[in-house]
């Protein structure tokens, strides 16, 4: 029960993570190129590590779509049969038998899936690092780290910015198909908002991968208790839980996104410069 | 005639003497009376107070006077106090009671948009993250002095929005790029 619940525990903290769509909202054709400094935070080898993970992301969805499904099928099956409260008949232990089996082989499919997915996150994130402490963390002061980012600011405009660390639902493989557009839909030209960008994904991906280790972990603790469990033919809330934590991964979360108020409108051109303003 | 001589005496020393003390009082005023930080509703007046206290033996107070005006100006906000504000901070380092850099840094703590708490010249690796937090906080407390300049005095909505936005962004960078630069070279 315990370490069920504790698999639940990261994989919903897992979705939450994995499920930040503050990429939406980045009008691409805002930002010009011309006036910012250059910085190079996305090589291409780093744009290519953001495709991989997105792949690997993408094929870990469609092995567990499946399952996924027939869970969904055996726990209405289980539902509409009237089995909660009523454990003891043997109808209801079967499919409970069944849907635990379609448990332990989602676990199993995570577990193989997971690795892969835990070496391109990582490698990404190393790369990024690298690239952010050199373009960022050596070549800039912290005055004209913030002269960078007020100027992508008045680059993009009134109300056209990212939503940081935000969440909307998102697959994950539609995160990273974003982020790969993002990034690669600037063509290599000089961005300055891709400060805040890289930021925003190095440190998802930091959070992302000691989740994946974590629940790595954890997986292999659940799947014992889920064979022991088998005999007794039950099925637990908990395990429902990390049933829904999967399928948040899949499909999206859908938590309540609450986007940041646009800037108020006002005259920009007509604002007081005192002979002080730095 | 000796009498007399002496009565005349007494009476210019006397007479030395309250002058003395007069002038004494008109340069160094007490300060319960003459350091009287300004009151009343019009941020005109009460600048014009304040530079003749200013001028007048109260420059050790300037920091009190200072948000004394800050604060009457809270009451009547509207965009002309941005001027009125940096008026009188190039009057005060005018005056000798702060160094440019002084004033420009209290101007832009209240007024500006950029963070004064992130002047520095060394790289954000080697100067910024190893005080962070520290860094951090200051920030903190000089956004919400720009909420005061910029919202509640000058009724610049879209300014401290932008400050506010520079706050959360500046945030995440230096979170990532501290994290990236590793422990403190």
């Amino acid at each position: 029960m315990t370490t069920r619940f504790r698999v639940s525990t990261i994989t919903t903290r897992l979705t939450g993570l994995l499920i930040a769509g503050y990429l939406l909202a980045i009008p691409i054709n805002a930002i010009s190129a011309s006036q910012a400094p250059t910085i190079r935070l996305f090589p291409t080898t780093v744009l290519e590590e953001i495709r991989h993970t997105g792949t690997v992301a993408k094929d870990m969805e469609t092995g567990l779509q499946a399952v996924i499904v027939r869970l969904d099928e055996q726990q209405q099956l289980y539902i509409e049969s009237k089995c909660e409260g009523n454990e003891g008949d043997p109808g209801c232990e079967r499919i409970a038998r069944q849907l635990g089996k379609s448990y332990l082989e989602m676990l199993d499919i995570m577990s193989a899936s997971l690795p892969e997915m835990e070496a391109a996150v990582n490698s990404t994130s190393s790369s990024l690092e690298k690239r952010i402490r050199k373009e960022l963390g050596h070549k800039k002061t912290p005055w004209s780290l913030q002269e960078l980012l007020l100027n992508q600011e008045s680059q993009r405009g009134n109300g056209e910015r990212p939503a940081l660390r935000g969440r909307s639902g998102m697959r994950l493989s539609d995160r990273f198909n974003q982020y790969y557009q993002l990034v690669a839909r600037s063509g290599g030209q000089v961005n300055s908002s891709l400060a805040v960008i890289a930021a925003d994904i190095y440190l998802d991906m930091q959070e992302t991968s000691s989740l994946i280790a974590r629940t790595r972990e954890e997986i292999g603790r659940a799947t014992l208790m889920e064979q022991l469990n088998q005999s007794f033919g039950t099925i637990t809330p908990e395990m429902q839980e990390v049933v829904a934590g999967v399928k948040a991964i899949l499909f999206g979360e859908s938590e309540e996104f609450i986007p940041m108020a646009p800037p108020p409108a006002g005259p920009a051109s007509l604002e007081y410069e005192s002979p002080l303003q730095l | 005639m000796n009498r007399h001589h002496r009565f005349r005496t007494t009476g210019l020393i006397a007479a030395g003497v309250m002058t003395g003390i007069l002038a004494a009082c008109g340069s160094n005023p007490p300060q319960d009376t003459a350091c009287m930080l300004p009151e009343g509703p019009n941020l005109d007046r009460a600048i014009s107070q304040s530079r003749f206290d200013l001028k007048t033996g109260c420059e050790h107070r300037f920091d009190s006077y200072f948000k004394r005006l800050l604060s009457i100006a809270e009451g009547d906000p509207k965009p002309e106090n941005k001027a009125s504000f940096s008026e009188f901070l190039i009057w005060a380092n005018e005056e000798g009671l702060l160094s440019k850099r002084q004033a420009r840094e209290t101007y832009n703590r209240y007024f500006g948009i950029k963070y004064v708490s992130l002047i520095g010249d060394y790289s954000v690796c080697t100067q910024t993250c190893p005080q962070q937090s520290e860094v951090m906080r200051d920030m903190d407390r000089e956004l919400a002095d720009k909420e005061q300049g910029l919202l509640k005095i000058s009724a610049d909505r879209r300014s401290y929005h932008r400050a506010s936005r520079l706050y959360q962004e500046a945030e995440l960078v230096l979170e990532a790029t501290c994290e990236a630069c590793g422990p403190a070279e």
